[in-house]
């Protein structure tokens, strides 16, 4: 049986669509590493964020966690969703947006400082370069989204675009909880 | 007795280990890492796997417009297979090699190291659309160390990525799009200096983290 062959009967097993986002979705850490919530993230200097850590999810708030990166254009539109469920929820929930781009002379802080400014980022951004945080959450791409309640147990999590619908729903769900 | 049973006749006979610290002649003289944990042989996978030896492919680069021999690059070398159209798999996969670029520049093994990713597409993945992509991937071909990689034609494009690589790819015509896209498998090859597979990633997520440490031990063995 030659490659070609084998990889036919072997078909649908390892192939991956074309036309759906940029995302996989829930996929186990596939090298078995353990790595679990909390996650201490570096956040940079940029609009309604200061440079430091945060620990995500964050302790005694819900937190909502969008994972994003600069090339990702699913994620410029979801910027968008997320802005306006932050105007109606980000005193009671903290946001935290974290990408796992590793900064070098071709993606610096600068650059992530400029895309947070045209695409209206007004919370926490970070990044994750060892994508700990992607792993903990099983994200298998991005833009991913999680919601933790404020014991930081994850309460939702989705890959793909969500709608500023979807993450009311779900943030209602998370802080009308008893 | 094939290994696989073998594995199974030891493992039930209560030893503890893993397919690669067995101590039943796993160990490889022409690579560095050991055996991945896992219930099968090189030998069975319909890729060139853990131990084998990288196939002989030499495909252009259209930017530099060199040719490369994989047998050739005397160097650890990272693979992977795309279409710079694809908005699912794709991207993640030259982000994560994109990431070792930075970390390998950043830590000054830059000229240690060469990453090629293999389009299969080479209708669309010409010269112009591969500098565009990369720019908007933030890869520093500048460095040196980067070369896209590009099959002359669509058939050459099956001779290699498919029948020589084992990573399959199909043409589709999605009904929301103008356009043509693939299905493929995922699918990274760290190959060491000599030529030779260290580690088949067949995942569509790999991890830079681990694609960083165990290209740091192939560079040091």
């Amino acid at each position: 049986m030659n490659r070609r062959h084998f990889l036919t009967a072997i078909g649908g097993l390892g192939l991956t669509g074309g036309s759906v986002l940029a995302v996989r979705g829930d996929f186990p850490n596939l090298f078995g590493e353990s790595s679990s919530l909390p996650v201490r993230v570096e956040t940079i200097d940029a609009p309604g964020s200061s440079a430091g850590e945060v620990t995500v999810p964050n302790a005694g708030s819900p937190t909502l966690i969008d994972l994003f990166a600069t090339w990702c254009a699913p994620c410029k539109e979801q910027m968008d969703e997320l802005s306006s469920v932050y105007e109606e929820y980000g005193d009671r929930v903290t946001f935290v947006s974290i990408t796992n781009e590793r900064l070098g002379d071709t993606l610096t802080e600068r650059d992530i400082r400029g895309w947070w400014r045209r695409h209206h980022g007004a919370w926490a951004v970070g990044v994750d370069p060892n994508s700990d945080l992607m792993a903990a959450l099983g994200a298998g791409g991005i833009p991913y989204h999680a919601i933790a309640d404020a014991s930081g147990t994850i309460r939702w999590q989705q890959a793909g675009l969500s709608t500023a619908e979807t993450l009311r729903t779900e943030l209602d769900r998370v802080l009308e909880a008893p | 007795m094939q290994r696989r049973t073998v594995l199974r006749a030891v493992s039930a006979a209560g030893v503890v280990g893993t397919a690669g610290c067995l101590g039943l002649g796993d160990s490889n003289p022409h690579v560095v890492l050991d055996e991945p944990d896992r219930d099968y042989a090189s030998d069975e996978l319909p890729y060139p796997a853990w131990g084998q030896r990288v196939p002989d492919v030499t495909l252009p680069d259209p930017i530099s417009g060199d040719s490369f021999s994989t047998r050739s690059v005397e160097m650890p070398a990272v693979y992977t297979f795309f279409f710079s159209h694809c908005d699912t798999v794709c991207p993640v996969l030259i982000q994560s090699l994109r990431n070792v670029q930075t970390h390998a520049i950043e830590e000054e093994y830059a000229d240690a190291v060469a990453f090629f990713p293999v389009t299969f597409d080479p209708e669309r993945d010409d010269r112009e659309r591969l500098e565009t992509y990369a720019a908007e991937m933030n890869v520093a071909l500048d460095a040196g160390n980067w070369h896209f990689l590009r099959p002359e034609s669509v058939d050459r494009a099956k001779a290699t990525v498919e029948e020589e690589f084992g990573v399959a790819f199909e043409k589709t015509r999605p009904e929301d799009m103008d356009t043509y896209m693939f299905v493929h498998a995922a699918m990274t090859y760290l190959v060491n200096a000599d030529g030779y597979v260290e580690r088949a990633y067949r995942t569509d997520t790999p991890d830079p983290e681990r694609l960083i440490e165990d290209l740091r031990v192939v560079r040091n063995g």
